[in-house]
This record gives C-alpha cells, structure tokens and sequence, in this order.
C-alpha cells in the first residue's frame, strides 16, 4: 500500500508487543498484531 | 492494517469513537483504557531515553500513547521539516523539536480539541518557538507540496478507514528524498468481514 502510494524502499525495521499486559492482550494475539516501525522513502 | 473500510462500514462513527477516546484520555490519562500510557511505560518498552522524557513537561508525556519508536531508526536532520501524524500531546513532537534546533520545523497533526490543548501549552513550557500544533485530518493536510522531510507518526495512521488516501497525502507533502519514519500496527493476516465491520476492534 505504502509502495503504490509512490513510496520506496518500505520496510518493518523492528517490532514491539504493544498491547502486552493490556486487556487487548488475548484480542491482540487472536488477530495477530504487531507493533513495527516502519521506514519508507520518497525518491 | 486494513487497506480500507469494507463498503458500509460507518467511517463517521469510527472517526468519532476515536475523537472520544482521546478526548477522554487528553481529560483523564489515568482512566481505564486498553493501551498503555506515559514516559515510564514509554521508555521501559519502547525504548525511549527516560531523562529525555522526564525533562519534558508532564502535560506532553503522560498522555503519550504510542506503540512503537520513530526515533529508533535514524535521529532527525538539523533543520530539517518535520510532521507528526497524531501528535496526541506532543512528546514526539517536542522530542523532535530538540533534534532539528532552532533552524527545523516541526508540525504536530491531531483532530482532538483537548490534545491539541495540551500540546500547545507543553511547547510552551518548554520553551520550544520550532513546534506548532494544527487541527487537521490526515487525509488533508494543511501543507504545501514537497515540504516535508520526514513524517513521523506513533500508532495512528491504523485508526484511518482509508489508508490509502493518507500514503497518497503523505506523498503530496513529503520532499522528494524525504521519508516515511513511523510507528504503527501491522496484522499478520487479512482480517474477516466481521471483524473488519467490529468497530471496537478499529479504536481498540
């Protein structure tokens, strides 16, 4: 999505566990969420 | 993320749930909410540097609801033009005023009154002239073309129905060379359409 935008080299450059130890935990888990940070560039 | 809202999903109810749930956490950071909150869990988890946070005024930091770091993948430019997408109470934003200097710009972004109230009375606080603070929907941005060198954001950007429309938004605005440096929430896999149609699961 972020490429079609017009972006470029996208990239997940680290990921958290945002939702740990909150009552989202089990739903967090059960849609499989990630937390990331995420770079991108316009060339 | 979802690329956008399935065809009658409500988009007006879900951008006034989220309203809400920050105006509740602008009014009240130590409610019940299902995300975490503040400079302790900001820098236990996520990495940021607990001095940088505890010099910051009370108002930014204890609102602060981000899920990840943009600052853990490269510092900011001196001088460089910054925009914050969601700048809730302004952390971020006054993190990354300190590092452009006096010579960078940073924008903060938010739809939320009571947010915005805070942010504003943080930069001031802080003694920081290089912030401001805008009301404006991240699909429409009050922003020139090619104006922005990076664009920074910490779990918001999943909160649009139409993802879509804020990449192409973010692209009008950003330099070329420029960057995308944000924080957010992925999903492994394509959610169901009753689940893409559960507004709780969208603001929660």
């Amino acid at each position: 999505m972020i490429e079609q935008a017009g972006f470029r080299e996208a990239k997940v450059v680290e990921k958290f566990d945002p939702f740990l130890g909150t009552n989202k935990e089990k739903t967090a888990r059960k849609y499989g969420v990630d937390g990331v940070n995420f770079l991108a560039y316009k060339r | 993320m979802a690329l956008a809202c399935p065809m009658n999903f409500d988009k007006d109810k879900l951008r006034s749930e989220v309203w809400l749930t920050y105006t509740q956490v602008a009014e009240d950071p130590a409610g019940d909410y299902h995300f975490h909150r503040g400079a302790e869990y900001a820098a236990k988890h996520l990495g940021y540097d607990l001095a940088a946070l505890k010099a910051l005024p009370l108002a930014a930091t204890e609102v602060f609801c981000g899920m990840g770091n943009p600052f853990r993948m490269g510092a900011l430019e001196n001088g460089a033009t910054v925009i914050d997408i969601g700048s809730g109470g302004g952390m971020d934003c006054l993190l990354a005023a300190k590092q452009v200097g006096p010579n960078g710009t940073v924008i903060g972004i938010d739809m939320t009154d009571g947010m915005l109230e805070r942010s504003r009375g943080a930069a001031r606080a802080a003694g920081l002239a290089n912030v401001r603070f805008e009301k404006a929907d991240m699909t429409r941005l009050p922003l020139a073309d090619d104006s922005v060198n990076v664009v920074i954001s910490n779990g918001v950007i999943n909160l649009a129905p139409d993802k879509e429309a804020v990449f192409a938004e973010l692209f009008r605005v950003v330099k070329p060379g420029g960057r995308l440096q944000f924080a957010d929430i992925i999903m492994k896999s394509d959610l169901s359409e009753d689940a893409r149609n559960n507004i709780d699961l969208w603001t929660g």
